[in-house]
């Protein structure tokens, strides 16, 4: 039997939510476009949604469970939850709000909130008032107190989403050291499939209330069934690669597989990266492009051609690697692609976003 | 009339609206939760008879009282059972400054708990906080601002405070006189010196307690308000 099952279903308000699904991942990424029924289904999980009723398992402790009349109220859950909002007690200070999940959490609240302290650089901030934090601190505070309540799982809800552009890498950064380091089951709800494929060994794909593919990331994310939402979830590419070698003013790196990039920024060798590609940034070429500005040319061959109205997303394998690129159909069809073509991909070294 | 008559009686007049105000502040504040979080049939209703004291004659809301704790009413018979008579004692005063200051403290909570957003509570309840936890530790400090003013309205009335009280405490000098009473009294007697004197006393009391209260207001101002 999975360790986390979850079969809820209720309508709250335009939503009908329905899902079904089991797992044995320790870390799952629940990824679906806004108003798929995320949020609805982790306060359905944290038993907050009375609207929506059914079994939910987590990390093997049965919580909910209609058929047996189960249903554990939200105070004895033990859930840690991140809200979207950092939803900081205003009347405590930094240190306050940490120390409030202790109340449940005792002992092993105290030795998670100790590694939390450390993981995510709490020192300087425990003596602030909440106010004066940042989106990424107040995200940082917010964590930590869900984790001193020593949760049997953390459930994130965007936890990236309220904060700027420039911020994500490093509290991104955070969020991976904590689900490494601490080891807790963890629930982590997005809308953007960069972080999901960072984040998580299993994504469950949610769309208008139910699931529409499970899986590992890089495969759900990719498949049919997530084809038609593509362009909601701006699926794109991610790569993780090891810086090998710097130059002044670029690096390069190789993935696992062999795929050697040249990066826009100088690097530290032995650095390992989470690259971020848009599909709209590559270029395919029929012929080798000769001399041109963009940094990586890689030879490649078409696995498939997905077509959505006037775009079509075209699966390319690059030495072991995929790499999805969107083009016109009006491309498609006057480079003549199709499951086999041998194209060349073209990727400015500037379209390679670190995200962490 | 001597200073220590006019210290007595504006004694009395504080302890009257203080004590008025601590006894009534757990249900102000209960049924301000209730209303503000709560929906349940028959709100309306509620809302309405909480608002009664506030709308009706003082007069006749002291009438009131006076038939529910006279010595033959309900109340009063089983209280004067225990030895403990409430009309035309500085109880009854009290109880008077009480149920007219009642729906203005209410309201003042009712808002206050409309305006902390119940996230704050989700959010405590699954740090493992139950009802009364979550209420003491979160929604009563988000909300303290506005308990509090309702707290001061509350007071404040209580301090001037007459029609209710005069029918159920009486005008009785140095046991219920109130300062509002004390006033009424005089200009009856045609003191009007005397009534001068203690209108001033009412006006120190009422602006001293509000600049009290717009000054931990002022300093309290900021998160959660």
């Amino acid at each position: 039997m999975s360790a986390t099952q979850l079969r809820l279903a209720g309508r709250v308000g335009a939503l009908a939510l329905d899902v079904d699904a089991a797992f044995d991942e320790r870390v799952a990424v629940i990824v679906g476009p806004s108003g798929s029924g995320k949020s609805t289904l982790l306060a359905a999980i944290l038993g907050l949604e009375p609207r929506v009723r059914g079994a939910v398992c987590i990390a093997g402790a049965w919580l909910e469970d209609s058929a047996r009349g189960l249903r554990v109220a939200p105070e004895a859950r033990g859930l840690g939850w991140v809200p979207q909002a950092p939803t900081l007690f205003p009347h405590l200070d930094v240190a306050g709000n940490v120390r409030f999940g202790l109340r449940r959490g005792g002992a092993p609240g105290e030795h998670l909130l100790a590694r939390a302290t450390e993981v995510l650089e709490l020192g300087p901030l425990l003596g602030r008032r909440v106010e004066t934090l940042s989106g990424g601190e107040a995200q940082r505070v917010a964590l930590a107190r869900a984790l001193a309540s020593s949760p049997r799982a953390l459930l994130l809800d965007e936890p990236l989403a309220s904060l700027d552009l420039p911020l994500r890498a490093r509290a991104l950064a955070h969020l991976l050291r904590v689900r490494d380091e601490l080891g807790l089951p963890m629930l982590w709800v997005t809308h953007d499939p960069d972080e999901a494929m960072c984040a998580g060994e299993l994504a469950v794909v949610l769309d208008r209330g139910r699931v529409v593919a499970s899986g590992a990331p890089r495969e759900v994310l990719w498949s049919r069934a997530v084809a038609p939402l593509a362009d909601v979830l701006g699926v794109e590419n991610v790569l993780e690669a090891r810086v090998a070698d710097g130059g002044a003013a670029s690096a390069h790196a190789s993935t696992r597989s062999g795929l050697a990039l040249v990066l826009p920024q100088a690097l530290p060798p032995g650095t390992t990266l989470r690259l971020g590609l848009r599909a709209d940034e590559i270029l395919l070429a029929a012929d080798p492009p000769g001399r041109i500005s963009a940094r990586n040319v890689f030879e490649a061959t078409v696995e498939g051609v997905d077509v959505e109205a006037s775009v079509a997303r075209v699966r390319c394998l690059v030495s072991g690697e995929r790499l999805v690129a969107k083009l016109t159909l009006d491309a498609v069809q006057s480079l003549g692609l199709g499951p086999g073509s041998r194209v060349h991909v073209v990727v400015k070294a500037q379209a390679l976003r670190r995200l962490a | 009339m001597s200073g220590s008559e006019l210290l007595a009686m504006s004694l009395l007049t504080l302890r009257v609206g203080l004590a008025a105000t601590l006894a009534s502040a757990p249900l102000a504040i209960g049924f301000g939760y209730l209303l503000a979080r709560r929906p349940f049939r028959g709100k309306a209703l509620l809302q309405a008879v909480i608002a009664l004291p506030m709308v009706l004659p003082p007069v006749a809301v002291g009438l009131g009282l006076l038939l529910l704790v006279a010595r033959n009413g309900p109340l009063g018979g089983l209280l004067e059972r225990v030895g403990l008579p409430i009309a035309f004692t500085p109880w009854a005063a009290i109880l008077a400054a009480a149920v007219v200051g009642f729906p203005l403290f209410v309201r003042a909570c009712e808002q206050a708990f409309v305006e902390t957003s119940p996230r704050f509570e989700a959010v405590a309840r699954t740090l493992g906080l139950g009802p009364l936890a979550r209420f003491v530790r979160v929604s009563l400090p988000l909300a303290r601002r506005g308990v509090f003013y309702g707290a001061v309205l509350a007071f404040t009335r209580g301090l001037g405070e007459f029609g209710a009280t005069a029918v159920v405490a009486g005008i009785l000098p140095g046991r219920t006189e109130t300062l509002a009473l004390g006033i009424w009294s005089r200009v009856q007697a045609g003191d009007d010196r005397a009534a001068l004197v203690l209108c001033a006393a009412s006006f120190v009391l009422a602006l001293g307690s509000m600049l009290v209260a717009e000054g931990w207001l002022r300093r309290s101002r900021g998160p959660g308000a």
